[in-house]
């Protein structure tokens, strides 16, 4: 049993499937970056892939069937949905309001997880890292627990285009011109650098069907906050991480640039202003390496 | 008794920062600053129609029907697409939280004066697309005085997308488009697959050929273009529908329909994705120099390299879920 009173914040823990392979570190330091500002994360064990709306290509009302699952999954342990992922909080939130405004195909799922003995009642709150700190953790709690202000850091902040797009994907903040990421960053103490390339695709969703694009898009958002001579990017959906870092060498030279620029998944930066080594975060995982003084 | 309601007008000095140009005349595009007062309701082109009648008559913009249905008056505040008629200005000073707005033409189009951009090569993309009716015989009837009767389900499925205007908005803003010049942009795949699931029409294999020339799989389903849409028809969706009625036709032979089935099918078995082998799913023998580069560093930092994922505790009850979805979409067809 969870106990709700003990302090702490709750959320059930859809970690969704980009923390596979080298990326499985991300799902270790989660827990304990959320530790700093009192919250914990509970596995949704029922859980499987969003599918990435791609299980949308074959067969919308799969796509619908198992998200509604994953919902109901975390409806049942009675917490808050949250996910770090920028594609799983786009997918599932689609999928619930899709549900919620179709009565007809909201019974229809439930008629089919019935085989599952689950119910979705499409009650749920589903959040992201970026909400969850700024608005649920709040900015004055996170600002407490910041021991190792980053101060003079210059990043450009990064959100990718899933938490953001379409407008009515989420509820916390608009979605125009959105704070939320900038907010957090300016309580870790960093200057935040306006740059062209912002709101920019990434260009993860191409790694597949088109890498060559992929690159490119890649190439020309690193290349926005290159010209700004920032220090470090920071963004907060862990797939544009994989391509920003990842693959970051293979963007520059599909793009004919040559420079390296380092980037952070948001919760890396996070736990290092809350005083986390930067062994801790295995930052040494990363393709650019990263060299924060701290 | 209902209370009456007494509108709130506000008024706010704002700056308008518009995009000059002139090709020919110009080496690059500049700024120019007019000062403006916003009301309660003023829309963009309300706004552009008083600069140029009050301070620069050379402003050169394009605007017609001020209905929000000609879509020609498409131009850029704050970097988003707008129609210019139907949007007003204060709730985006608000939103931005500063008197001051930037007004720039729509990109990925070359810019013919100011705001005025040359749609042509958002119509010469379209028009590849067969972007009308072709006749099915076995559903419209022989004589014309017989009406071709369609069910109020038949049109929900495309309902919505018949109330594109072309205004280029979702073109302007797309990702995919940005980067490859020769992909077709969101409104004409909206449109092709409009056409390709309207039951009078007999001509969805070709439009599914001249979407898949177009670029079917470079959509990166950033959702951009669902954001913008002034007539909500998500062209993103269209997209994935656009897929999904081209593998259902058979095309099974592209990297973009293998990671469909890929995905479908590794949820269902695994309840995940096998990404460590997805290189070689989606790319056939050319994928393992990926995985192969993946593994060497998965040992750097001295983790197990495995090539099969393993099933999640979930994909028990989610594999039923797919099952009773079979039966469903069997009767269905």
């Amino acid at each position: 049993m969870i106990d709700l009173n003990d302090g702490n914040m709750h959320y059930a823990f859809y970690s969704g499937c980009c923390f596979q392979g080298a990326d499985a570190r991300f799902f270790e330091i989660l827990g304990d970056v959320f530790d700093k500002v009192d919250v914990k994360l509970h596995i949704i064990a029922e859980a499987v892939c969003c599918g990435a709306g791609v299980i949308e290509e074959r067969s919308e009302l799969t796509s619908l069937s198992i998200n509604a699952r994953n919902m109901a999954a975390a409806e049942k342990m009675g917490l808050p949905f949250y996910t770090p992922c920028s594609t799983c909080f786009n997918v599932i939130s689609n999928v619930q309001k899709r549900l919620r405004e179709d009565t007809q195909l909201f019974d229809q799922v439930n008629e089919i997880l019935a085989v599952d003995n689950i119910e979705y009642k499409g009650e749920c709150k589903i959040t992201h890292t970026l909400w969850m700190l700024a608005q649920d953790v709040g900015l004055q709690k996170l600002a407490e627990r910041v021991t190792h202000p980053l101060n003079g850091l210059r990043v450009a902040s990064y959100y990718g285009c899933h938490t953001r797009n379409p407008s009515d994907i989420q509820n916390y903040e608009s979605s125009d011109n959105p704070t939320s990421l900038e907010d957090i960053l300016k309580v870790l103490g960093v200057d935040i650098v306006d740059y062209d390339t912002r709101d920019e695709c990434c260009g993860y969703h191409l790694t597949w069907p088109n890498n060559e694009l992929s690159m490119k898009m890649t190439g020309s958002v690193l290349q926005g906050a290159q010209k700004q001579d920032v220090d470090l990017m920071v963004t907060s959906c862990p797939l544009c991480f994989k391509n920003l870092d990842g693959v970051q060498p293979k963007a520059l030279a599909a793009t004919g640039q040559d420079f390296r620029l380092p980037v952070l998944f948001l919760p890396e930066l996070v736990g290092l202003a809350c005083g986390m080594s930067p062994k801790e975060m295995k930052l040494d995982w990363h393709t650019v390496p990263v060299q924060v003084r701290l | 008794m209902s209370e009456k309601i007494i509108p709130t007008r506000e008024k706010i000095l704002a700056n308008i920062r518009i995009q000059r140009f002139t090709p020919d005349k110009d080496r690059t595009p500049y700024f120019d600053n007019f000062k403006v007062e916003v009301e309660t309701g003023m829309t963009v082109l309300e706004a552009l129609r008083l600069i140029k009648n009050q301070q620069d008559s050379s402003l050169t913009f394009r605007a017609f029907c001020r209905s929000a249905i000609c879509g020609s008056c498409t131009v850029r505040v704050n970097a988003d697409p707008v129609l210019a008629c139907s949007t007003q200005l204060l709730p985006i000073i608000k939103d931005f939280g500063k008197a001051s707005v930037t007004i720039t033409p729509m990109s990925n189009l070359p810019i013919l004066r100011d705001l005025v951009v040359d749609i042509d090569p958002v119509i010469e993309k379209l028009a590849k697309m067969h972007p009308y009716l072709m006749k099915n015989k076995e559903r419209i009837p022989k004589t014309l005085e017989q009406e071709s009767l369609m069910s109020q389900k038949e049109l929900t499925q495309f309902g919505q997308l018949t109330d594109c205007i072309l205004c280029g908005a979702c073109f302007s803003t797309c990702s995919a488009v940005k980067v490859d010049k020769t992909y077709a942009g969101p409104l004409s795949f909206a449109k092709a697959y409009r056409f390709s699931i309207d039951p009078r029409d007999s001509f969805r294999g070709m439009r599914i050929q001249a979407s898949m020339d177009q670029g079917l799989w470079s959509c990166v389903q950033c959702r951009k273009c669902i954001k913008v849409c002034p007539k909500d028809i998500r062209p993103a969706d269209s997209i994935r529908d656009m897929r999904r009625i081209a593998i259902d036709d058979g095309i099974h032979d592209t990297p973009g329909s293998r990671r469909a089935k890929a995905y479908t099918d590794d949820v269902e078995k695994f309840g995940q994705v096998n990404k460590p082998m997805l290189p070689v799913i989606v790319n056939g023998t050319k994928g393992w120099a990926a995985i192969e580069a993946a593994e060497v560093g998965l040992k750097k930092h001295g983790l197990e390299v495995t090539r099969q994922v393993c099933k999640l505790p979930g994909q028990s009850g989610s594999a039923k879920v797919y099952s009773k979805i079979r039966e469903i979409e069997k009767k269905g067809k």
